[in-house]
């Protein structure tokens, strides 16, 4: 059944000392997958005006919009709205390989597009492999056979053993740390997911996105539902392809998940990555709504 | 096999006094010895002109060489610490002779390689054909660090990626050259080796001046004007990117800026406006079309590669995207110079070029492929292994490449073990075996292992290869240990033609039309640092003065609690110099500043300023450790006091007098008017110790003057007046805020239409008050409230000059 959302997100940053000259990447915006989601309409907009705006295709496939600052400003507001229609994904026979046959599959495929598996292994700038974290994956995975089952596993093993902690870790918190603490938001357990796959030699990728806000009726609220949102996406193998799990609450993605976009770690598909010369600090605030329309 | 050169039986027989107990290395070609012994013909000529100076007079020469290097402040950065320190350039004396058509062969090879290369990194970026038809292993370029999606689909502007390369080159075995390593991220060197030819051949003049040895000045001509060609044909729209003055070759980057016109840019000098990248200078804004960049890609946009980096310029990329500028080489260009590339580029020349390579690579096996896996492990004890992703020379890089005959059994069984495990992060290497060259030690030459840097340049006609280069000659008949960071030396290549050759010189020849390059706008942080360097040395300067006034009373006073005495350590104080100290730290950190200030703008003022000021601080620091207070003090601050005098007078009478030197002046007349000022204020009070007024005197150098002028009517108010209102006296307030206005008002847009810039106007309002005023109306709070006018004028400059 196809879900239809309406998606509002603010995000609010507010400097101690003005800034200028500032350029910033925005990362926001809700993508087309043909088949499982359409956007119906999507507005961007920031305060103050920037001077030049801008946008483009970054390697991934996501939508990058670029925006320039020359004067002073002392705030920077971001708002998007947009209209997401999602596909709940038809339930699937397992048809993945094991992992020992996973890396033939890889290794027959002579391809680096945007969605090939090349660019899912071995480390990525914010994710480190982590001889740790690869023994706590194998252990999990062993049970599992195949590789789907073993990402789901993992996922839920995640969720399970780790404590949904928004004090505990920081947006560059390395996997290490919170694997070693148990503890952080859904960027944390997309990392420590990721790097665990990626340790046994399985592509993952690392998703940005939205979750609905509202739960259904008799069911609970979904973590994380108030902020911007991260799961993990799996390639598990020719005929799957890339599968979506979400540690932070245990389940494949599905009709509640929002794609923004996809990257190999947080860094590539941060919601705003900006460059700015100031001395003092800076306060930021966000806030996502996103509502089911009937 | 080696060719046999047909030699004249004269040859033979005498065979040059210098090469007495020169041995090859058995097994092992030597460049001026042939397999029977004899020496090669294309040395003969070397080899006599050393035996015609005879021993003595050749170490004078290779001597005075040395002493060139060290005049041109010719250095490199030795990191062994924080910063690194600068150490001299390690000139080995005898160049490395090669006959010109063993040269053409490797013109040839390398010309190949260069388009090939092309080819390869265009592909990578683009089409990416190369991985689809199985020429190139996907997992070897999504996992190196070196390719940088963001730059995937980005058509370089100038239509290539590839613009300026440096090749590494060993003679094996065999006798043929080889690829030892392919520079193509921002090779370094090509300036290095300019000022290898200058020092060699001011050293060996005649005998240069006899051989028929190519000359390097065409490649750099011709390089210079292909792009100034790429930049739309306009001067200053060129400039060279460089990580700034602790990257162990920036005086490299300056040389080179300097020697063919382009500007010297850093990370910070440069904004993206509307997709244009734009250089700040103190005209504003300019626009620049080509960067010849010395500084790794992943640091050259911290907004879409490496987000950490503090000396890139954000949207850069963005520009790029847009096409409008030329970046040489382009972004991600240095995944060419990965490691393990090199074992597919046999299989890829055939593919592309249609030819196998004319100068092969070292035999090279990745062991991400079963096969190639099993043959490294199987010979493990005849592999050099190493990184796959490495971009370092495996010559260079003893530290991570294993050598698998040198490793005991049980480290030997790891490395395999790893090689097992995680295979396609290693690459097996034919392990190196360099040539020989001779060297010149203790009298008599010996022979070194040695490697070759070539470079190539893309010209509107195509590469051109330097004709020489650099020969990298090791420190012991080791041949792994041939890094420059650790001992080895450098050497000039002479390229030995049989015809004479062209004489080629980059100024301008007869009927060539007279180009005047301006080199640009002077970038504001240029201007910036030259500014700070004018006040920091006239900052130290007026330390100097005081303390040496202070260290001369004290050595004749009974006591040092006299008030003069305590009263000028009171204001030395509130300069930060602690003058109980014989040499205070104070000073030497004003001295640093200054040094630091003028390090980031070496291209702009003369290497003998440079040495200068480096001369006094060197001094400094020896006697800082020894200097008694008194006169022992007193006689030292006076040697100082001289040193900053030379290099003062050397940037006043050789520079230029464009906005740069007008910015230096600037700064020295804000700070001298912000110190007489407040010495004056402070010695000039009606409270002013005994002995006040004739300190003052001696500190401003007025004591003649004032003797003449005032012989009569000397009193507090003939010291105003020739302190501060005599605008006769260049050590007068009114004589720098003259000086002031007069540079102030020919800075950029200091008076636009007869209409003052606020800066001029600011200056003018000082100039006017003090050319009416009364030495009675100067009191000591009027000359505190014109201390601060002046450090408010010094405040607009800067907020005119460098945003």
């Amino acid at each position: 059944m196809a879900m239809l959302y309406d998606v509002r997100l603010e995000l609010h940053y507010e400097y101690e000392a003005m800034v200028h000259n500032d350029r910033h990447h925005v990362r926001v915006a809700p993508l087309s997958l043909p088949g499982t989601q359409r956007v119906i309409a999507s507005a961007l907009s920031f305060d103050p005006r920037p001077e030049r705006e801008t946008s483009f295709v970054d390697f991934f496939g996501n939508q990058v919009t670029s925006i320039a600052y020359g004067d002073y400003h002392d705030h920077l507001d971001v708002r998007l709205t947009a209209r997401v229609q999602v596909e709940e994904p038809e339930a699937a026979a397992d048809l993945s390989p094991d992992p020992a046959a996973l890396e033939g599959e890889i290794a027959a495929l002579w391809s680096l597009d945007a969605a090939s598996p090349h660019h899912f292994l071995g480390p990525s700038p914010r994710v480190a492999l982590d001889p740790a974290i690869t023994a706590y994956a194998r252990s999990t995975l062993e049970r599992a056979g195949s590789v789907a089952a073993g990402a789901l596993a993992l996922c839920l093993s995640i969720h399970r053993d780790f404590t949904y902690d928004p004090k505990a870790t920081k947006v560059d918190t390395r996997p290490a740390e919170a694997f070693a603490l148990r503890r952080g938001v859904c960027q944390d357990f997309a990392h420590v997911m990721i790097a665990g796959l990626r340790g046994l030699g399985i592509p993952a990728g690392y998703v940005s996105g939205f979750l609905r806000t509202i739960a259904p009726e008799g069911k609970p609220r979904l973590e994380g539902a108030d902020a911007m949102h991260a799961w993990v996406r799996v390639w598990c193998g020719q005929h799957m392809g890339w599968r979506e799990f979400d540690p932070t609450n245990a389940m494949p993605a599905g009709s509640d998940h929002i794609v923004i976009g996809y990257g190999r770690d947080y860094g590539d598909i941060s919601p705003i990555v900006g460059v700015l010369k100031t001395s003092g600090a800076h306060k930021a605030k966000q806030s996502v709504d996103v509502i089911r329309v009937e | 096999m080696e060719k046999r050169n047909q030699r004249a039986p004269a040859t033979r027989a005498r065979r040059p006094s210098i090469i007495g107990g020169y041995k090859r290395v058995p097994g092992i070609p030597d460049e001026m010895l042939d397999t029977a012994g004899h020496v090669r013909p294309h040395w003969s000529q070397l080899l006599a002109g050393f035996d015609e100076l005879g021993p003595k007079e050749l170490s004078a020469r290779f001597e005075r060489a040395d002493q060139y290097l060290r005049d041109a402040g010719v250095f490199y950065r030795k990191y062994d610490g924080a910063e690194g320190k600068e150490r001299a350039w390690p000139l080995a004396h005898v160049p490395l002779i090669i006959a010109e058509n063993e040269w053409q062969q490797i013109s040839e090879g390398l010309t190949q390689r260069a388009d090939l290369l092309e080819a390869i990194v265009a592909d990578i970026y683009g089409a990416n054909t190369l991985v689809e038809r199985g020429l190139l292993p996907p997992e070897l370029i999504a996992r190196n660090g070196e390719f940088l999606r963001p730059m995937v689909g980005i058509k370089p502007a100038s239509g290539h990626f590839l613009h300026f390369c440096a090749f590494e080159l060993g003679r094996g075995p065999d006798g043929k050259w080889w690829v030892l390593g392919d520079r193509t991220q921002a090779p370094s060197g090509a300036g290095f080796a300019l000022e290898n030819r200058v020092a060699t051949t001011r050293a060996l003049s005649e005998i240069y001046g006899r051989m028929h040895v190519h000359r390097l000045a065409g490649f750099f001509r011709d390089f210079r004007d292909a792009l100034f060609a790429d930049g739309g044909r306009s001067y200053g729209r060129v400039g060279i990117l460089t990580p700034g003055q602790h990257n162990e070759t920036y005086f490299e980057h300056a040389y080179i800026a300097r020697y063919l016109g382009f500007m010297l840019l850093e990370g910070e000098d440069l904004v993206v406006q509307n997709e244009r990248v734009m250089v700040r200078t103190v005209e504003g804004l300019k626009p620049v079309d080509v960067l010849w960049r010395r500084m790794d890609a992943a640091f050259v946009d911290p907004l879409e590669l490496r987000y950490d980096s503090r000396i890139g310029t954000p949207g850069m990329t963005e520009a790029l995207r847009r096409g409008t500028i030329s970046m040489v080489n382009a972004l991600g260009s240095g995944i060419l110079e990965t490691r393990a590339l090199s074992a597919f580029l046999p299989a890829l020349s055939k593919a592309v070029t249609g030819a196998p390579l004319k100068l092969p690579s070292i035999a090279t096996w990745w062991c991400g492929q079963a096969a190639e896996r099993r043959h490294v492990i199987e010979n493990i004890e005849a592999m050099m292994v190493g990184s796959a992703f490495a971009t370092t020379l495996a010559v260079d890089d003893d530290q991570t490449t294993l050598l698998g005959a040198t490793l005991a059994a049980a480290d030997r069984d790891r490395l395999v073990a790893r090689l097992r495990e995680n295979g396609a992060d290693f690459v097996g290497q034919e392990p190196v075996r360099l040539s020989t060259a001779p060297v010149h030690v203790n009298n008599r030459l010996e022979p070194r292992p040695v490697s070759l840097r070539v470079y190539a340049a893309r010209t509107r006609e195509g590469w051109t290869i330097m004709p020489g280069g650099f020969a990298r000659v090791g420190s012991s008949l080791d041949t792994t240990a041939i890094a420059m960071q650790r001992g080895g030396q450098a050497a000039d290549v002479w390229v030995l033609s049989a015809e004479p050759v062209e004489k080629v010189t980059l100024l301008p020849q007869a009927g060539e039309a007279l180009m005047r390059n301006r080199g640009g706008s002077l970038p504001s942080r240029a201007a910036d640092n030259l500014l700070w360097l004018g006040r920091y040395a006239e900052r130290c300067e007026a330390t100097i003065r005081i303390l040496r006034a202070y260290n001369a009373r004290l050595a004749e006073a009974s006591r040092p609690d006299l008030p003069l005495l305590a009263d000028t350590r009171d204001y030395l104080e509130d300069l930060g110099v602690d003058a109980t100290e014989a040499l205070p730290a104070g000073l030497l950190g004003a001295i640093d500043s200054a040094v630091r200030s003028a390090g980031q703008v070496r291209d702009r003022f003369s290497p003998d300023g440079w040495l200068a000021l480096a001369d006094l601080s060197k001094t400094a620091r020896r006697f800082s450790n020894k200097v008694t207070a008194g006169d022992d003090a007193t006689r030292s601050l006076t040697v100082l006091l001289r040193k900053l005098g030379g290099f003062s007078g050397l940037v006043h009478e050789n520079m230029y007098r464009f906005a740069g030197w007008r910015f230096l002046e600037i700064g020295r007349r804000l700070e001298r008017g912000m110190q007489l000022c407040g010495i004056t204020a402070r010695l000039t009070g009606p409270d002013a110790p005994d002995g006040a007024l004739d300190m003052l005197l001696e500190i401003a150098d007025s004591v003649m003057t004032h003797r003449r002028r005032y012989a009569v009517s000397a009193g507090r108010l003939s010291y105003i007046d020739l302190l501060v209102l005599d605008p006769l006296n260049p050590r007068s307030v009114l004589f720098q805020i003259n000086d002031l206005r007069e540079q102030i008002e020919k800075l950029p847009g200091g008076v636009l239409d007869g209409q003052l810039s606020t800066a001029a106007r600011a200056v003018l309002q000082l100039q006017t008050e003090l050319t009416i005023a009364d030495p009675d109306d100067i009191t000591p709070d009027r000359l505190i409230a014109l201390q601060d006018e002046i450090g408010r004028l010094a405040g607009l400059v800067a907020s005119a000059y460098f945003v």
